[in-house]
């Protein structure tokens, strides 16, 4: 009687769910999805994959501390230096802002160029590959659940700047001011998921590739100063890094009227970089996405934890 | 107790109670040789020497630059030689602390969480913190390429006055030797953090050399800084290897400790510490951060082994 009943618990039922327990009578039916399944299953996945990255902030509070805190006085010191020359006081709301901007870049590089890699390390790449899902869905689900920690960060950081060390801000275009930074946000993701890809195919250089990531752009983006200041540099960092573009078009926007934000650009042209920046971003990522599925399944060494 | 917990005991605790105190001293020295070597390899064999010497002094020169630049853009190209050689000092050694305070940390990490080992190497017969120091030796060359290249550039590149014939060699020499002692003791209590949580600690080393950056006066002097957060930089032995090196290289360099309002010159009744003084303060504070670390390493050692923490791997 117990064993009837537990094999009728286990018995696939229509009513627990058509996606995975659909009745079909032969493997190519079932092989066979229709748009809306294909649909619903990638939001699934995307639900799934941004769940752990926001749960996870809530199971192990210290990341506050470490991730929030102690950058914060990070930032403070690039404050301090500018205190200690004197600066006029817009270099101060540059440095709160680049600061605050800077969450943005590092969730990129640690938590989206590099996840992949590390999901190869943990054998959970070789799962993704064979899941019946897009990859893109698996990225697009790794970035909005970044996307949600950086913000949080970003967003103390930048009140916590603003309120300690008196930053005023001068905004003018409010509307072009939101436009542009979702945009930024957009083309910078864009560059992470096109990176994730990148990541598995370099394989061990992914881990120094996202170290020397850092310090690196932010000195060619003009992290504490207007980008333009850097002349052939700034202009170069300004057609191939979404950071650079996002925060020169932002610290324009910010401090509206000032005469220390001088750009190469205006903050309209800037905005339609980052739109050419995320369609090439997210296209090079979809192209390189299939290129490593490819590799995947010609050679199954890929996607394979090897250390 | 766990299997794995009895045979750490077993092993790193009474390691072949008859071998005599030379052999046990030869073994330590072959184990802390090992992970040295073992710690190089990993760090630098996935790329031939020239990418990673390149790779090594990236960041620290980057960072280096930041600091310059913003100090040209303040000063419209007209800063002052002395400021600049304050900075590129300050951002030059601080590789060591980046690198020294990651070492340990990482090793532990990499271990558990990449390669799976640390259990093993937690039963093995060598005091795992003995390898720990060796694997945290390792990544200190790579900030040792880093400060060399930087504060190399600082002198060829942005001409700073350095004189060979005015340098104060004894105190370099002792800042040097008790400054990296006490940042490989910082190093050693991350890492006993490290063996504690449960998920993502990969940027903890990061954070809190970041953290250090603000109060030490590695970038700008201390007096800037509310009397509260002097009082922290006043305590901690980095502030004070950076002032005696900087007090060795450049005699007549501006102080990061003392100068107008600073809470030093209030509690000493002079203006700055000589470099003399600079260096009782940098060994009295080492020598209690280093008792401290190995406490809190000793503990977190046991703590890990009775809780199995050497076996799980977290996933972060």
């Amino acid at each position: 009687m117990t064993a009837a009943k537990g094999s009728a618990e286990r018995t696939p039922s229509a009513a627990r769910s058509p996606f995975v327990y659909r009745p079909t009578a032969s493997p190519e039916e079932a092989a066979r999805w229709e748009p809306r399944r294909i649909l619903i299953t990638n939001v699934r996945s995307i639900a799934g994959r941004a769940y752990p990255r926001l749960i996870g902030l809530r199971r192990e509070p210290s990341w506050i501390l470490f991730e929030i805190l102690l950058p914060f006085l990070t930032t403070s010191a690039f404050v301090f230096v500018y205190r200690a020359l004197q600066s006029p006081p817009e270099y101060i709301g540059f440095v709160v802002l680049g600061g605050a901007m800077t969450a943005f870049w590092m969730n990129v590089m640690w938590m989206m160029a590099a996840q992949l890699y590390w999901e190869k390390d943990q054998g959970n790449l070789e799962r993704y590959f064979t899941a019946p899902m897009s990859m893109m869905a698996i990225l697009l689900g790794m970035a909005i659940g970044g996307l949600l920690m950086s913000t949080f960060r970003a967003g103390i950081v930048l009140l916590v700047g603003t309120i300690v060390y008196g930053v005023v801000f001068s905004v003018d275009q409010w509307f072009l001011l939101l436009g542009v930074f979702v945009l930024f946000l957009t083309a910078l993701y864009g560059l992470g998921m096109m990176l994730a890809t990148l990541f598995v195919l370099w394989g061990r250089e992914a881990w120094h590739l996202t170290q020397i990531m850092a310090e690196p752009v932010y000195f060619v983006s003009g992290l504490n100063f207007p980008v333009a200041r850097l002349g052939l540099f700034g202009a170069a960092a300004l057609g191939t890094i979404p950071l650079a573009v996002g925060l020169d078009a932002i610290r324009q926007l910010a401090f509206a009227g000032s005469t220390n934000t001088g750009s190469f650009i205006s903050p309209e042209g800037e905005a339609l970089l980052l739109v050419a920046m995320t369609i090439v971003f997210i296209g090079l990522a979809r192209y390189l996405l299939r290129i490593i599925e490819r590799l995947a399944r010609q050679d199954g060494k890929l996607i394979t934890r090897t250390s | 107790m766990t299997a794995l917990a009895e045979a750490g005991t077993r092993w790193s605790r009474q390691a072949d109670p008859e071998s005599t105190r030379r052999q046990s001293i030869a073994q330590v020295w072959r184990g802390f040789l090992t992970a040295t070597r073992l710690g190089w390899q990993t760090e630098a064999n996935w790329t031939n020497p020239v990418v990673y010497f390149l790779y090594a002094v990236c960041t620290p020169v980057f960072a280096t630059l930041m600091l310059v630049f913003m100090i040209q853009v303040i000063s419209g190209g007209n800063a002052p030689p002395a400021y600049r050689a304050y900075v590129v000092i300050g951002s030059g050694l601080w590789s060591f602390v980046v690198a020294g305070i990651a070492g340990l940390a990482w090793a532990v990490l990499d271990d558990r969480e990449r390669y799976r080992m640390l259990k093993y190497l937690f039963v093995s017969p060598n005091d795992l913190l003995v390898l720990l120091l060796g694997r945290g030796l390792a990544r200190m060359m790579v900030g040792a390429m880093g400060a060399i290249v930087t504060l190399g550039l600082g002198v060829v590149v942005l001409g700073l006055p350095l004189d060979l014939a005015r340098i104060d060699w004894p105190v370099l020499v002792a800042a040097m030797v008790l400054g990296l002692v006490s940042i490989v003791a910082l190093g050693l209590i991350l890492a006993s953090v490290a063996m504690q949580t449960r998920q993502d600690s990969w940027h903890y080393p990061e954070a809190v050399s970041g953290a250090l950056f603000l109060i030490v006066g590695a970038v700008f002097p201390l007096n800037i800084l509310p009397t509260f957060a002097q009082a922290f930089g006043l305590i901690s032995p980095l502030t004070w290897w950076l002032e005696a090196v900087r007090r060795a290289l450049f005699p007549d360099i501006q102080s990061g400790i003392g100068g107008a309002g600073s809470l030093y010159a209030s509690l000493a009744g002079h203006d700055a510490p000589s470099g003399i003084e600079a260096l009782l303060a940098l060994l009295l504070t080492t020598v209690v951060v280093t008792l401290a670390a190995v406490a809190t390493y000793r503990w977190s050692e046991h703590r890990a082994k009775e809780r199995g923490l050497f076996d799980v791997t977290t996933g972060s």
